[in-house]
């Protein structure tokens, strides 16, 4: 992958993002309840599902990793989390602003899937740290795609779990996330939906390519100069083991 | 299943000895509960409150075992011993998780009748209570130990394993607290969803067990 | 046909769109930043290299030296070009 790639993808991501932008201005309804306001609804639940799924499949990309022993794998997962936790801040932040529209408070712990999503977070803001901790290349990796299965099964028994809590004591608060949508607002959602996941894979494109570029230059300038690290190198940022050369 | 019962034996052995992780866990539960008297400035207890108390203290007790639990085998070459044997890594991560879920037993035993004493709580649903703590330490030993073997070879390994630790407990947390809070009720234990909060700690408890076992494998790889 | 949005509900879905808007324009600054910095690698090591051109007898002592190279970076390039030729949906 290189940022001289197919421009499809991004192509693709700018059409797709564009006609929903349009769709939740000019087609869908109104909501009932919630009037002008519901609109957060379109970016905040499919930013949010695609950062839950690109968790999910940093899972798979290091349980990959640990079956073949492949650096490439431990790549794509950290990008995987990466993408994610940063469209994770606009989850919260998205959130913050509909509760804070909708309740007069900047967070409401009655939503359980926003509650849910800041445990997400945070487990995974701790991905970076544990990296930082682990010297040894390979062992970083290893350790990494273990967590990144470890947290990748919490997350649905996460979602599980903080939603009996709440419904239990609260009422669903953002109920239109739920049901009650019309057919005009499905389809609405859905072509945002699909804009925001074309979305994390260009993201996602865009970083590996980035880390790929920046593996070349270190190689070539390695090839001429025979010493230097490249500047700038990142000590998280997952690096290939030799023996991969052959293979 | 002898490498398990080795490692076992060999824990519970160090550990009546030198007395090192489960008294000094009694004492910072016993200590944290005062604290807590005068954070909250209530010397009575009950419902929510109580369970959120309770819960809170013996997750922090929890996080001392848990750092603690693997700095014999960092030190004095157990991972080797382990890495070179034909054992596989799930009869030391079997092992690891039933001495974690001892120790917090075995805090429990203290921790919870002082604190029934200093809080004056209402004693009727302790029993249930026993039992549900049974469940949630299944789940801090299957976790805990899953990061402490991750933490152990990093290095600000204590750092690592609360940071990691604390979110993944959260559900643990909801569960427990969630059957609690009924059960230490100030009029009488109520029984109404224990079932279910049960079956929550049961699930998170095989979950964990699962991923524990499948993985521990690439954590003993040098 | 959209609701004009001249109450308070409109500034906070503004909000919302606005706040996402910069935070993926931030992204995009960052990621111009880093292609910059790699511009400027690679036109040092274009040097370099033009330099090496003019002095064949380098060669051999640029070898060596590469034999001696930190094995962590070693691969970097060789992997990433065997991923290069993967479709783009090798990020599934």
């Amino acid at each position: 992958m290189s940022f001289n790639a197919p421009r499809i993808l991004p192509a693709m991501t700018v059409l797709t993002l564009t006609a929903g932008l349009a769709l939740v201005f000019f087609f869908a309804p109104n909501d009932a309840d919630q009037g002008f306001i519901q609109k957060i609804f379109y970016l905040h639940v499919p930013i949010a599902i695609c950062a839950l799924v690109g968790f999910i499949v940093a899972a798979v990309q290091a349980i990959m990793h640990l079956r073949t022993g492949e650096s490439s794998w431990d790549v794509r997962s950290y990008v995987s989390i990466h993408i994610s936790v940063i469209l994770g801040v606009a989850v919260l932040i998205t959130g913050s602003i509909w509760a804070r529209a909708s309740w007069g408070k900047w967070f409401v712990w009655d939503e359980p899937t926003l509650v849910s999503f800041l445990i997400v977070f945070l487990l995974y803001c701790t991905y970076y740290p544990l990296r930082y901790a682990i010297e040894d290349r390979e062992r970083q990796a290893r350790y990494a795609s273990v967590f990144a299965v470890t947290a990748g099964a919490f997350v649905p028994l996460n979602f599980i779990a903080v939603r009996l809590a709440e419904t239990l004591v609260h009422p669903r608060v953002f109920a239109t996330a739920e049901g009650g949508l019309t057919p005009k607002m499905t389809v609405t959602f859905l072509v945002c939906l699909a804009g925001m996941a074309l979305l994390w894979l260009t993201l996602a494109r865009f970083e590996l390519a980035a880390k790929s570029t920046r593996a070349r230059l270190g190689r070539l300038r390695r090839a001429l100069e025979g010493d230097e690290v490249a500047v700038g190198a990142s000590r998280i940022a997952p690096v290939p083991r030799q023996a991969e050369e052959a293979g | 299943m002898s490498a398990f019962r080795a490692v076992l034996a060999k824990d519970l052995r160090t550990e009546l000895r030198t007395l090192e992780s489960v008294p000094a866990m009694a004492l910072f539960a016993a200590t944290t509960f005062v604290l807590f008297r005068f954070g909250l400035d209530r010397t009575t207890l009950e419902g929510a409150l109580a369970a959120g108390v309770l819960l809170a203290t013996v997750l922090f007790a929890a996080i001392l075992a848990i750092n603690r639990v693997f700095v014999a085998e960092r030190e004095q070459g157990g991972f080797d011993v382990i890495r070179l044997s034909p054992v596989d890594g799930a009869s030391l991560y079997a092992a690891k998780v039933c001495v974690l879920a001892i120790y917090l037993g075995a805090l429990e035993l203290i921790a919870v009748p002082v604190f029934a004493v200093l809080f004056s709580v209402e004693a009727g649903g302790l029993p249930a209570l026993a039992a549900m703590l049974l469940l949630a330490n299944i789940g801090l030993a299957a976790v805990g130990a899953l990061v402490s073997s991750i933490a152990v070879n990093s290095r600000a390994r204590d750092l690592i394993a609360p940071l990691l630790l604390l979110p993944l407990l959260v559900p643990v947390m909801i569960a427990a607290a969630g059957a609690a809070e009924p059960l230490l009720a100030a009029g009488g234990p109520s029984y109404a969803d224990f079932g279910q909060w049960m079956g929550i700690l049961a699930l998170y408890d095989l979950v964990f067990i699962a991923v524990g076992y499948a993985v521990y494998d690439f954590l003993l790889e040098d | 046909m959209p609701a004009l949005p001249l109450d308070e509900a409109g500034k906070y879905v503004a909000g919302a769109y606005v706040a996402f808007l910069a935070l993926l324009l931030l992204y995009v600054a960052i990621m111009a930043a880093r292609i910059q910095r790699i511009d400027r690698e690679l036109a040092e090591l274009a040097e370099i290299a033009e330099k090496r051109s003019d002095r064949p007898a380098a060669g051999p002592d640029g070898a060596d030296a590469g034999a001696e190279e930190n094995a962590r970076g070693e691969a970097e390039g060789q992997v990433f070009e065997a991923g290069a030729e993967q479709p783009s949906g090798g990020i599934r």
